[in-house]
């Protein structure tokens, strides 16, 4: 805990007795019957919520209760109902998040605790799930490291960073500046529907098509081979680049371009000295985003990789494929209990949680952008 | 002025040596197009073309154009080609260049003399180093053809004195051995050069200078256009190719042919019969089908849909309309993004954590629903939430002014404005989430090959009980299966478990077609409403 300077405290005091003034004007202004309706109603939406988390087959009581009551207060106080159900579901949105946080954690928390390692006498929970490098979660000594798959999957995402960041943005900026009306009609969907093909597909392809030619191509024993794993997802992450930087390209204000173009410059001078260095944020939260979706792509290399953990040799040698932190998970689930199920939590929560840092900073670096931009005009 | 004179004087020849710039740019094309079909196995590059050997084929084009755009920067440097190049090829093309001579130097060092770490190291450094300073300091005519001209002339050498013939081979000596082989490497270099020089020929053809650096620029971008296009109808198309044959297999038309199905108490037999969609997976089945994958896909999607959308849209109107803007309105916002991208196999593991211990026990249709449910919410909030931000606020200030109150505005004015762009967003949403497997695969994944008596009936799997909670559904607490899940265990099972099905190969293609039916369906559902929406707001 640190403590706030004094202004910011005054200034959190101050706005705190704002925010109870103001819902002491609201209760003094609302109708006593609709105010009891939708405290009835939210107190027993609460009320199945804590019997949903404690397993109660008595749940569906106070849910019936929440249905009554909003229903009631929707023909008598529609104002007031409506406001609340939408504060409901914006909770609930928020609400989701945190659940998903809290649940991932705490099952992951027994291999954390399993994996400490004293070091220096401070015991350090997780420790050995790093530093180690044996998943052997059957035959003694029992290791869940989780290196080779974070190894897999740094792989893979480099991979498919390299396929997906400078395809994905010249083709924004083929749609956003350069391609005529009737061509961009087309291409446009076109990277849509290369969004919409289902992942599973995109791996079926590559199992029957790309990792038999593969192992032809390079003299490999087997199957499954990092680099066509991180071009497959590559491809997958290919559409969110796309669409992200497009509308970074796209909120670079027409003026900043005409003025240039004016200035006698062709095109693509306007492109590389204009719009992409302003843009500059916009399309490396672009490739950030992209960079998320490759590390989270479970299906392809699921169905494309040998699934067995452990460290290619060398490291650097993408022409093997062993397993990433999703398709350990995908593959795993099914005979996993105790520890080891508890080990895939764990692979769960690092990504989720690298996920998780990589959208806020891409968030935070468009916002920044937008601010800029904003300003400049 | 005098440079005006001067330009129009040389157009007149520039358009004979744009014509040699165009036709190089022609030849490399054909050239990229031809290594490709090397490269996907077309044609194999042991073969002969006319009597000439493929490889030998693919040097000679690669020197020819080598040497002609070498010869196009040389005899713009000499002042024979009139073209308006600036004083430096710039420092990206000489980063780019040295680093592509630095490998090329590294490997032959390595490889070809068998130097160790620090004299391949030192050749590549000089070859690498040699590369920036012939692209750096010239002009920009030298600069940006003499390197890329002079690989392609190196590699179209290599591949004519056949030092890299159809069978050689680089075997990279590792634990887990890989090698690069001749029929992958030849095509690749070839694709390479050729883009290289492709590109050198298009700045030619642009006269150098700015517009030169546009015309080369504007090659590739296109380029990269065209083949993001290509990828995409390659996929579909062989997918397409490979599936028809199983999805239409025994189909037939006539009254009475098809299954008959009890629809509110009447009974009536389908005027067609589609095993691939109507059947199950059964020994005696003349047709094997996925009748309960498409029934556990639509009652998924419905599922969802019913969970997400009145949440989504309320969260959306919640923090669009009601909320001021500031510090909650950010969190939600940071929240909604970070579910849409949470990876799906996340929602999968919270799916088991959560949802499945409270929902029987057990793994069911109804954690499937919500699991998918609660991915589609973020992006339902996102879609709503920009469709509601477009409604001009004008709108909102003419309704108030009528004196009606804040919601009645909403639901008379915001939402019905909005609708369009909510309505897109959902369908592209329920695109995505129909054809997601991880998370159902963690959370209401049934059997391998269902059988036609496992197709799940929601509506009449509804019965009254006399204890909490009165109402039950064992449909809906039963693992079932989808087309993504089916697809997936069919590639992975075991021989035993699929045993019923004939012909494997056809079944899994075919369930991989009407898979990628159902979603792009969505999806062209999705984009057309959005198109048509969009064209009704020009017309007004």
């Amino acid at each position: 805990m640190t403590i706030l300077p004094d202004k910011d405290a005054g200034d959190l005091r101050a706005a705190a007795r704002r925010e109870v003034q103001r819902g002491r004007d609201f209760v003094d202004e609302a109708d006593p019957e609709a105010l009891v309706t939708v405290t009835v109603a939210s107190v027993a939406l609460l009320a199945a919520f804590v019997g949903f988390l404690a397993v109660s087959s008595l749940t569906a009581i106070p849910f019936v209760v929440f249905l009554v009551a909003s229903g009631y207060g929707w023909f008598r106080h529609q104002e007031l109902t409506a406001r609340v159900l939408t504060l409901t579901t914006t909770v609930s949105t928020i609400l989701i998040l945190g659940l998903i946080l809290v649940f991932i954690f705490v099952e992951a928390w027994p291999t954390v605790e399993y994996a400490t390692v004293t070091v220096f006498g401070l015991p350090i929970p997780g420790l050995r799930l790093f530093i180690d490098t044996r998943w052997s979660p059957v035959s003694p000594p029992i290791r869940y490291s989780l290196v080779p798959m974070i190894h897999g999957t740094v792989l893979v995402t480099i991979i498919a960073t390299a396929v997906a960041a400078p395809l994905g943005v010249a083709a924004a900026l083929f749609l956003s500046e350069i391609a005529p009306r009737a061509v961009r009609e087309v291409v446009k969907p076109g990277v849509e529907i290369l969004a919409g093909i289902p992942s599973i597909v995109y791996g079926f392809i590559g199992f029957t098509i790309l990792s038999p030619w593969a192992s032809d191509q390079f003299s490999i024993v087997g199957q499954g081979t990092y680099l066509f794993v991180g071009v497959v997802v590559g491809l997958m992450a290919l559409p969110t680049v796309v669409s992200v930087a497009e509308d970074a390209l796209n909120s670079v204000p027409e003026s900043m371009k005409s003025g240039s173009l004016a200035l006698g410059t062709t095109d693509w001078q306007t492109m590389t000295s204009i719009t992409l260095p302003a843009a500059f944020s916009g399309v490396s939260a672009a490739v950030l985003l992209g960079v998320g979706r490759a590390i989270g792509e479970t299906m392809a290399a699921t169905v494309m990789l040998r699934g067995s953990p452990g460290l290619t040799k060398p490291l650097y040698n993408v022409f093997y494929g062993n397993d990433t932190l999703t398709s350990l998970i995908a593959a795993n689930y099914g005979d996993a209990d105790g520890l080891q199920l508890s080990a895939l939590f764990v692979a769960g929560v690092i990504l989720f949680v690298t996920v998780l840092f990589l959208s806020i900073g891409s968030q935070y670096i468009e916002a920044r952008m937008r601010k800029k931009l904003g300003g400049a005009e | 002025m005098a440079g005006a004179v001067e330009s129009e004087l040389v157009s007149e020849d520039t358009s004979e040596t744009e014509a040699v710039a165009a036709a190089a740019v022609g030849v490399a094309a054909i050239l990229f197009a031809l290594s490709l079909a090397a490269l996907f196995e077309l044609v194999t590059i042991t073969d002969t073309l006319a009597g000439v050997p493929m490889v030998a084929l693919l040097g000679a084009l690669l020197l020819l154009l080598g040497l002609g755009v070498v010869g196009f920067g040389v005899g713009s440097r000499l002042g024979y080609v009139a073209t308006n190049p600036r004083p430096s090829a710039g420092l990206v093309a000489a980063v780019a260049f040295s680093g592509i001579w630095f490998v090329v130097g590294g490997l032959v060092a390595s490889q070809t003399f068998g130097l160790g770490t620090i004299g391949w190291g030192g050749v590549a450094f000089v070859t690498g180093g040699l590369a920036f300073a012939v692209t750096a300091l010239p002009r920009e005519d030298i600069g940006s053809t003499l390197p890329a001209g002079l690989l392609a002339v190196f590699a179209g050498a290599v591949f004519v004195t056949g030092l890299i013939g159809p069978g050689w081979v680089w075997d990279l000596g590792w634990e887990q051995s890989a090698s690069f082989n001749a029929e992958f490497t030849i095509p690749v270099i070839t694709a390479f050069c050729s883009l290289l020089v492709a590109w050198g020929a298009a700045k030619s053809y642009g006269g150098f200078g700015a517009r030169g650096r546009h015309v080369g620029a504007y090659l590739l971008v296109y380029l990269n256009a065209l083949s993001i296009i290509a990828v995409l109808f390659l996929l579909v198309a062989f997918t397409v190719f490979k599936g028809l044959p199983g999805l239409f297999n025994g189909l037939s038309f006539g009254l009475g042919t098809g299954p008959e199905t009890t629809l509110f108490g009447f009974t009536f037999a389908w005027p067609l019969s589609w095993p691939f969609v109507m059947n199950g997976v059964a020994l005696l089945n003349d047709v094997n089908g996925v009748l309960p994958a498409i029934a556990g896909t639509i009652w998924l999607v419905i599922g969802a849909v019913l969970f997400a959308v009145p949440l989504g849209v309320g969260a959306a109107v919640f923090i669009t309309e009601y909320a001021e803007h500031g510090r909650f309105t950010q969190v939600v916002e940071i929240a909604t993004n970070g579910l849409w991208s949470t990876p799906s196999i996340v929602f999968g593991l919270f799916g088991l954590a959560f949802l499945v211990p409270r929902l029987g026990n057990g793994k069911s249709l109804l954690a499937g629903m919500l699991t998918l449910g609660f991915m589609l919410l973020p992006l339902v909030v996102i879609t709503s939430r920009e469709a509601m931000l477009a409604v001009p606020d004008e709108y909102r200030d003419a309704s108030a002014a009528l004196g009606v109150t804040k919601w009645q505005t909403i639901r008379s004015i915001v939402l019905p404005a909005a609708l369009p762009g909510i309505v897109t967003g959902i369908i592209l949403g329920v695109g995505r989430i129909a054809g997601e497997t991880a998370p159902i695969l963690l959370t209401m994944s049934g059997s391998v090959a269902p059988p036609g008596s496992q197709t799940v009936d929601v509506i009449g799997g509804f019965q009254f009980i006399s204890s909490p909670p009165f109402v039950e559904n064992p449909e809906l607490l039963q693992a079932t299966s989808a087309l993504p899940y089916q697809l997936y265990s069919l590639i992975t099972a075991g021989v035993g478990q699929s045993s019923n099905i004939a012909n494997i190969e056809q079944f899994r293609w075919a369930t991989a077609l009407i898979l990628l039916v159902v979603v792009l369906g969505f999806y062209a559902v999705g984009i057309a409403t959005r198109y048509y929406f969009r064209r009704k707001l020009q017309h007004e």
